[in-house]
């Protein structure tokens, strides 16, 4: 089964990097899609006035949206390290050939950042219509802009010294790959039902979602609910779309790599995920309720579908790239000390910050309650 | 050859240095605003709870705000930035460093994790929360970032002392290298002297305080700098641990190093007389401008210290291990016998413009031997460094270049390759002519190898420690400072 046929520490550096990869692509596509969904109501309420049905949720996202941006930033860092390990040569080639070009990411992620300061902060509302939508589309344009960077940065990582050299000499400041259109895209519409379900969740944590069948239909809450259904469904079927699209595209010594048997688990992992993902969302567009144990077999199967994808991405790459070649390399790598480190305090700050969320929440509570005389 | 080849750019009229130290300088500014100012807000959240302060909880609410906005913000992103700078600047670098320290970078980042963790609950939160829970995510938080700043402290000075780790290469004689708990304690002072200046200018900024309720917070804020009486002693330690060479360019040898040394010891200083005249006389108050300006100083000596550090590892990224050209001691030897620009795969971006084979191979050895330090004709211009030489001069001062400057990497290339060169600066000093003779005369190329063999593969550093007598290698000298 890949990538288990490769030495033992290019698997062990392959593992820790999709693990921590799946990490940063959770908030990120909270961030992607959460970015287009508000640009989206922004326009629409500039041209047709308020909607309200769609007002929950946007409340949600504004708020959270600067936090999910923190944490996506802050779990790209171990992917990071991770990737500079397995596949250092092309990674950097690809930095340097990109040039000013890549490196624009970073003034654009800062003025992003403050636009949803801005968005959250309570002087928003005092904006008119069209300088929201105008703010929104701006933030939502920065992602749209980083996204597209980070795919022309991995495509020419795995193009080899033919293609880098032509385009070291060509002066260019776009690399215009085939590849990048089409693979943008199968990333770009995944990333809605993932969001889908962290606002599914978000609403559940907080009660604003009704957990059963007995409680009352809510005229604010259901149609908000309804919404996430039908984004998550659209995002599901677009995603078939855009992969199989994705898929006929590429050239056929990839395609085959990408059905050989030993990927067959991610496959069948990813058309599972969706699977159940798009029965879940039916059953509570139907309902509008949903209750603990479906929304927790709901975040499984993003998480599956999220944990498939990127073992086929890596698949994808390894069909370009031979790891083999860089080995060495992991062997070396594997050989310095500090892992006993890291797994200590792996633990230890992920107690932490379970400690932190338990905190939170008593402090909370105890907030609330009156204070005794 | 296994010698890695990266598409090397050119940043016009600005030298390679000044970018990675423009951005290291902001960052590192952000990043000590953010420890010392978690341990700042902690102080004042137990002086709200132990009623010393009616005004402490106020101000953390108010201060972490600002916090947030421009640490979690400009600071992770700077984070980033240096990153991905490093990696435009010198890729080996920050290569050897991941190979070497990727398990400590990665704990570095579970830090990061409970950070961002912490410090957003408490940004969410806080205003609702009981005093003790208050307590307890500020400790959370300024605990993982100072945890940050000793990870990285470790890497980052490792660099320059890298001591025992030459003889053993293992993790943790890299990490506690001679040079860790000075520069760990340096910057903690450092960033809680940052922070009372940061909270001043948030204390000036509160509308709803009376001048004197003000006061008494600027007092309290001004607590935070008194460390800073601590740093020349943690200065004379660091100096006394760093390598004899370092040390004495920034002591003089280097007038460019002591400029920025003083720089940073200058604005020190000045700040450090206004704390002493705020400590001690409580009648003093001091306004918003006058903070921005302590804090605009306290840029000016991190910038000063920064540029030292960074300076004072010439002519190595790497101690003893990587030039700051990115070849390492081990290959110049087989760079001078095979050529170091004849197996780059990459083109010249101007090659039409350039009319013979010998001036386009002396632009790039130009591209990977020099360019990493200097410019053409804009920051630290290599034409005006070279103007005035004659070519017997420039082939024997670039052959021999760790004698010319031992804060210079020996030449790593041919006689051929060298002589390259030389060409490719005459032709550009005649302001590039479209016709240009090649020069490849036998008793030159004879000459260059002559020089190259006199002075052999050598450090600069190791040459003044033979030359100074001591007996020592550079190796040795700098494993036992």
């Amino acid at each position: 089964m890949y990538p288990f046929d490769y030495p033992t520490q290019t698997v062990f550096y392959l593992v820790l990097y999709g693990a921590t990869l799946v990490l940063h692509v959770l908030p990120m596509n909270y961030v992607l899609a959460g970015s287009t969904y508000l640009a989206f109501l922004g326009v629409w309420e500039a041209l047709r006035g308020p909607a309200l049905a769609q007002r929950p949720i946007v409340e949600v996202l504004r708020d959270w949206m600067p936090f999910a941006l923190g944490v996506t930033i802050t779990a790209a860092v171990a992917p990071l390290l991770f990737l500079q390990i397995l596949y250092q040569r092309p990674f950097y080639t690809a930095n340097l050939l990109l040039f000013h070009r890549w490196m624009a990411i970073l003034p654009v992620l800062i003025a992003a950042f403050y636009l949803l300061y801005l968005q959250k902060s309570k002087r928003w509302h005092h904006f008119s219509a069209w300088v929201r939508a105008v703010v929104s589309v701006g933030i939502l344009c920065c992602f749209a802009f980083v996204a597209w960077s980070f795919t022309e940065n991995h495509l020419l990582s795995t193009r080899g010294q033919e293609v880098w050299t032509e385009v070291y000499g060509s002066n260019r400041w776009f690399y215009r790959d085939p590849e990048l259109m089409p693979r943008l895209t199968v990333w770009y519409v995944g990333a809605f039902p993932v969001l889908a379900a962290a606002l599914i969740a978000q609403f559940w944590s907080t009660g604003f979602v009704r957990r059963d069948e007995n409680a009352a239909p809510d005229p604010v809450t259901d149609p908000a609910i309804r919404t996430l259904a039908v984004l998550a469904l659209g995002g599901l079927v677009a995603s078939v779309f855009a992969g199989g699209g994705y898929f006929v595209f590429l050239e056929e010594p990839i395609r085959q790599r990408l059905t050989a048997r030993d990927v067959w688990p991610y496959l069948a992992g990813a058309t599972l995920g969706i699977i159940v993902q798009a029965v879940i969302w039916r059953r509570v567009w139907q309902r509008a309720w949903i209750d603990g144990r479906t929304l927790t077999f709901l975040c499984l199967a993003v998480v599956g579908a999220v944990g498939s994808a990127t073992a086929l991405r890596e698949a994808r790459r390894t069909s370009t790239i031979d790891l083999n070649q860089y080995a060495s390399m992991h062997v070396t790598a594997s050989i310095v000390g500090g892992l006993g480190t890291f797994l200590l305090f792996l633990f230890v700050c992920t107690g932490a910050l379970i400690a932190v969320v338990v905190a939170v929440r008593r402090g909370l509570i105890a907030g609330s309650q009156p204070p005794i005389e | 050859m296994d010698f890695p080849y990266y598409p090397i750019n050119d940043f016009g009229p600005l030298m390679k240095g000044m970018v990675i130290g423009g951005v290291g300088i902001v960052h590192v500014f952000l990043a000590q605003f953010a420890i010392g100012g978690g341990i700042l807000l902690c102080v004042f959240q137990w002086l709200a709870m132990t009623g010393r302060s009616k005004l402490a909880r106020e101000f953390v609410d108010g201060y972490f705000r600002w916090l947030v906005l421009i640490s979690f913000v400009l600071g992770a992103l700077t984070g980033v930035a240096i990153w991905l700078t490093t990696i435009q600047i010198s890729p080996r670098t920050i290569g050897l460093m991941v190979q070497e320290f990727h398990w400590l970078w990665a704990t570095e980042w579970t830090f990061f994790c409970l950070e961002v963790g912490s410090g957003y609950a408490f940004y969410r939160y806080g205003p609702r929360l009981p005093d003790r829970t208050r307590l307890g995510l500020l400790m959370s938080y300024s605990f993982a970032s100072w945890m940050s700043l000793f990870w990285i402290n470790g890497i980052l000075s490792w660099q320059l002392t890298p001591a025992q780790w030459l003889e053993d290469h293992t993790v943790w004689s890299g990490f506690f290298n001679p040079s860790f708990w000075p520069s760990l304690i340096f910057r903690t002072i450092t960033a809680l002297a940052e922070a009372g200046l940061f909270a001043c200018l948030v204390i000036n900024l509160v509308k709803a305080w009376t001048r004197a309720e003000k006061k008494e917070m600027l007092h309290r804020a001004f607590y935070f700098l008194a460390p800073m009486a601590a740093m020349p002693l943690v200065g004379f330690w660091y100096f006394a641990v760093v390598p004899d060479d370092s040390r004495r360019w920034v002591m003089g040898e280097s007038v460019a190093m002591t400029m920025f040394m003083m720089l940073g010891v200058g604005t020190s200083l000045l700040i450090g007389c206004y704390a002493v005249f705020m400590i001690f006389n409580r009648r003093n108050f001091i306004s918003a401008m006058t903070s921005l300006l302590l804090i605009a100083l306290a840029m000016g000596a991190t910038a000063g210290g920064e540029f030292v550090r960074e300076g004072m590892r010439k002519p190595y990224t790497v101690r003893n291990v990587l030039y700051c050209n990115s070849v390492t001691e081990e290959e110049i030897a087989r760079l001078r016998i095979e050529g170091c620009a004849i197996h780059d795969p990459y083109p010249l971006k101007d090659a039409a413009e350039i009319p013979t084979e010998q001036l386009r191979l002396g632009a790039k050895v130009y591209r990977l031997q020099c360019s990493i330090c200097h410019t053409v004709d804009g920051a630290n211009g290599i034409l005006g460094l070279t103007r005035t030489w004659t070519p017997g001069q420039m082939r024997l001062n670039i052959a021999q270049l760790q004698r010319t400057k031992p804060f210079m990497p020996p030449f790593a290339g041919t006689a051929q390759e060298l002589e390259a060169l030389v060409q490719w600066l005459a032709w550009r000093e005649a302001e590039s002519p479209a016709t240009w003779e090649t020069s490849d005369r036998p008793e030159v190329l004879r000459q260059i190898q002559a020089h190259l063999d006199e002075v052999g593969t050598v450090s600069g550093l190791e040459l003044m420690h033979n030359k100074l007598g001591d007996g020592k290698s550079a190796k040795a000298a700098q494993s036992q400072p």
